[in-house]
This record gives C-alpha cells, sequence and structure tokens, in this order.
C-alpha cells in the first residue's frame, strides 16, 4: 500500500490534478469524501485527461447512477449515493465493469466494500477551511 | 388516427402508455404506481435490466388491457432509446422490438428528454391552449438540468445545463442530509411555505464561459455547511425515526419534528433554486427572438413553489407545465414524442441500439 497526498488551492486546481493523474489511473478508483468535497470536480478533470470528454460534459451522476463518457476506451462514473442495500448494487453489474479494462470512477463506493475488487485504488477528498483540498491517493493490493 | 404503444424504462421506471391521435392517452402503466407491483418486488429502485425485465411484460400487459387494444390494432411501438442506464434501456428496447418484428408494425425511438417535452405539448393540446413555437423548453429533474432552444417541437438547439448536480438532485440531497429521506424534494416543497424564504440567503455563482448553465453543487455543500455549524443532529435523529415508524409522514407530522430555523432553511434552499431556475428561464427567453412560450418539464416541475413563482414572475410569455402524473418519468410522453414522427415516416429498424449518452442538441 502505498499513498500520496496532494493539496489544491480550489476548484481549478483540483480539475487539474485530475487531469495530471488520469495518466496513472486504471481498473476501479474509489473517488471518497462527503458532499460537496469535490468528487465530480476532480471526476472533470480525470475524464478530460482520458479525453473521453470535455469537462463540461461530466456531471452529477447521482440520479442516473452509471455516466460513461467516451465510446472507444470509455471512462465510466458511478454513483452509489442514493442506493443502501448491496442487492441493489449487485443489479447494476459493477462485476462486468472491473472486469473489463475500462477505468471505473466510484463516489459513495466504500459504503459497500464487499462488492468491491481487491485491486483498486482510492482517492480521499478532504475540503480544508478554506477552498482548499487535501487529495490522498492510495494504491490498494489484493493481499 | 394512430395508436401508439410508448415503452418508457430510461431507469428508475417501467411504463406503457397507449395513446391514439395526438392527444387521446388510451392508458398508461408506471411499474411503481401499479398495485400489482407488490407481486413483482414492490417499489424498489429499477436500477438495471433484472428489474426492468420483471416489471415490461406485467406493465405494457396492463396498458394494453385498460386501453382494450390488442398489438394488431396498433400502428406503431415507440421506445426509449437514450439517455439513461445501458441495461435498463435495453430492456424497452428489446421488448419492443420483439413486438414490431412479431407485428410488422413500424419501431420508433425517442429520446427521453424530448419525451419530456412533449408531455407538455401533448397536455396544452388537451386544454385547448397548444404550445407555440419558437419556444424556451426547460427540463429539470432529479438527472437533467437542460434548457433547449425549440423553433419548432423536433428541432432544438441546446442553450445551457447543469455544470455538476441537477435541480432535483439538490433537492434530493438536501432532504436526505437533514433527515427527511430520499428523495426529499417533495418533503421540502411540502414544507417549504412554512419557512422564511429569506432567512438564509444562499448565493449560487455565476457560470463562466456560458452564463445559461447551471450549477446546485455549492448551493447543496452550503446546506450542508449549515446543517455543521447548527447542530441538526438531534433533529434528523427525530425525522429518521419518524420515517421508520412511517415511511410517508403526513405534513403535520413533519412540521412536529422540524424547528422553525430549518423550516427557514429549507424555504431559503427552495426559494433559491426556484430563482435560479427562473432566473435562467428569463435570460434565455430574452436572447431567444420571437418567443411564444416556456415550456418546464420533469420531476421538479411538479414544485408547487417553482409553479406559484413562475405564474408570478412575469415572464411575458405563457409559461407550461405538464400535470404532476406527466412531470416525471412516464410512458405517455414517449408515444407522444413519437406521433410526429410516425407522421413523417422516421422509424427505427432492428439495428437500433441503446444510447445511454444519448443527447438532445449539442
Amino acid at each position: 500500500m502505498s499513498s500520496r497526498t496532494f493539496h489544491t488551492a480550489d476548484e481549478e486546481a483540483t480539475i487539474a490534478l485530475g487531469r495530471e493523474l488520469s495518466r496513472e489511473l486504471q481498473g476501479a478508483v474509489l473517488l471518497i469524501g462527503d458532499l460537496g468535497a469535490g468528487k465530480t470536480t476532480l471526476t472533470k478533470g480525470i475524464v478530460e485527461g482520458r479525453g473521453a470528454a470535455t469537462m463540461h460534459e461530466v456531471s452529477s451522476p447521482t440520479f442516473t447512477l452509471v455516466h460513461q463518457y467516451g465510446d472507444k476506451d470509455p471512462v465510466f462514473h458511478i454513483d452509489l449515493y442514493r442506493l443502501d442495500e448491496e442487492h441493489e448494487v449487485e443489479t447494476l453489474g459493477l462485476d462486468d465493469l472491473f472486469a473489463g479494462k475500462s477505468l471505473v470512477l466510484l463516489e459513495w463506493a466504500e459504503r459497500f466494500p464487499a462488492l468491491l475488487p481487491a485491486r483498486r485504488t482510492e482517492i480521499r477528498i478532504e475540503p480544508n477551511e478554506d477552498e482548499s483540498r487535501t487529495i490522498t491517493l492510495t494504491n490498494i493490493e489484493p493481499r | 388516427m394512430a395508436l401508439i404503444l410508448g415503452i418508457e424504462g430510461s431507469c428508475d421506471e417501467t411504463a406503457a402508455a397507449v395513446l391514439s391521435g395526438e392527444t387521446t392517452v388510451l392508458s398508461s402503466v408506471v411499474a411503481s404506481q401499479l398495485s400489482v407491483h407488490g407481486k413483482y418486488g414492490g417499489v424498489v429502485p429499477e436500477l438495471a435490466s433484472r428489474e426492468h425485465l420483471r416489471s415490461i411484460v406485467p406493465v405494457v400487459r396492463e396498458a394494453m388491457q385498460r386501453a382494450a387494444v390488442t398489438f394488431d390494432d396498433l400502428d406503431a411501438i415507440a421506445v426509449t432509446s437514450g439517455p439513461g442506464l445501458a441495461g435498463a434501456l435495453l430492456v424497452g428496447l428489446t421488448y419492443a422490438k420483439g413486438i414490431a418484428f412479431s407485428t410488422g408494425k413500424p419501431l420508433i425511438t425517442v429520446n427521453h428528454i424530448e419525451g419530456h417535452i412533449h408531455a407538455v405539448v401533448l397536455e396544452a393540446r388537451q386544454k385547448g391552449t397548444p404550445v407555440e413555437f419558437p419556444a424556451l423548453a426547460m427540463i429539470v429533474s432529479g438527472g437533467h438540468t437542460h434548457m433547449f432552444a425549440a423553433s419548432a417541437a423536433g428541432s432544438y438547439q441546446l442553450l445551457g445545463k447543469t455544470r455538476d448536480d441537477a435541480a432535483g438532485e439538490a433537492f434530493d440531497k438536501v432532504g436526505k442530509l437533514l433527515g427527511f429521506g430520499y428523495p426529499g424534494g417533495p418533503v421540502i416543497d411540502k414544507l417549504a411555505p412554512y419557512g422564511n424564504p429569506k432567512a438564509v440567503k444562499f448565493t449560487i455563482a455565476k457560470m463562466k464561459s456560458n452564463p445559461l448553465d447551471f450549477s446546485f453543487s455549492g448551493l447543496k455543500t452550503a446546506v450542508l455547511r449549515w446543517s455543521q455549524a447548527n447542530a441538526v443532529d438531534e433533529e434528523v435523529r427525530v425525522r429518521k425515526a419518524l420515517l421508520k415508524t412511517d415511511p410517508s409522514p403526513a405534513l403535520e407530522q413533519w412540521l412536529a419534528v422540524t424547528p422553525q430555523r430549518t423550516l427557514d432553511v429549507l424555504a431559503s434552499f427552495q426559494h433559491t433554486v426556484i430563482e435560479e431556475i427562473l432566473n435562467h428561464a428569463e435570460m434565455a427567453a430574452e436572447g431567444l427572438e420571437g418567443i411564444r412560450s416556456i415550456i418546464i418539464s420533469g420531476g421538479v416541475a411538479c414544485n408547487a413553489g417553482l409553479r406559484l413563482a413562475a405564474a408570478k414572475a412575469g415572464l411575458g410569455v405563457p409559461v407550461h407545465f405538464p400535470s404532476p402524473g406527466l412531470s416525471t418519468d412516464n410512458a405517455v410522453m414517449i408515444a407522444a414524442a413519437a406521433v410526429p414522427k410516425f407522421d413523417r415516416g422516421i422509424f427505427a429498424g432492428m439495428e437500433a441500439a441503446a444510447q445511454p449518452n444519448l443527447t438532445l442538441a449539442n
């Protein structure tokens, strides 16, 4: 397990960090943080960095649950906020997505640990008193 | 008079409806509202193919029976092809193709967002006050906040959309974080008249690059910050306990467990969202030459506060809302959006695919 910590001064810096991280991210990536922490904001940068869509095309998937950006090398943006039960999550077919090669960004997925792949990346976003954010990236390997 | 079966299944709902001509709704069935739905698993959101698969046959059958028509009587089968959840869309589309193939009737694919617009077009016709074009069409729901210029029904240009949260999503998240359950939009609407809409000043940042875009994420966060600064844990706990004993409490029950300061926040929050929606409508309308009406559709169009404010706003042209039943996802709107396509012979082939990212206009 290795962790790296980043500081971003504002929304634009968080998007820029997403662009930068987009090159190294792969597989399942959990975006962890409270409401308004900036999970969708970071996603804007990641999706744009991968060339899957522009940042303005990225919006919250809370209601729709799954947003797919791009066709050839798609990025999936998933939000489990409004789901409470594991069996609800299971119907989404996340296993198929995890088994594929696509980048899968997940919000509120830490609430369903049993459904997550052993190998994954966790990105924690913590808002500070000002507009800045502390962002910690951890790669988790199967034991 | 064309007889069209509409099938909708883009996200949480499976729905079917039969429409005769442009305005005669022979039936409209929505799975979660179907009394027999208990048999099929209750009102669990139909997130993916499995749930839609369970509902689609009984829902379509019910719609056909209520309309007292057979598949052979139909002139076309219309179905939502996007945007939405891939697995959900696929079930409706595949089922519609099956009916079209076996009966030899044409298949018409419909954009879900265009459906919301046509729900309004249909009802305005029924009332004898048809929507006149060019029109401004706003779709405000849990999943969408989009604003289009419609030079005619079927011809759209995207003017603005949300950069982050949809308007309905902001309602639902604020409702949840304050202990009103999920989705909390309808409860907030009911309680807002009991609070002071000017009590808490919320601000929404102006969007750079496109002032007609929306952003509701910051507002949601502002309510979260308010709740953290005002120690609402105890009242939230009481409301959650209430929800456990009664999944849909009456207004009096909610009022009994909601202090004035929280009513004020709900009222202020709702006021801010409504003002944002109507300000955008006004701004967009000013830029549309010869505009003759405004359409507001989608789940948030149910909001009584929004309807009231729109009536008072003096927008200069008639503002059309759908009835509550056609505001949220339904299949009448899908059949209605298919009528002009039927008239012009725009049919889909058996190769039609589900399009989770389908846009109405760029």
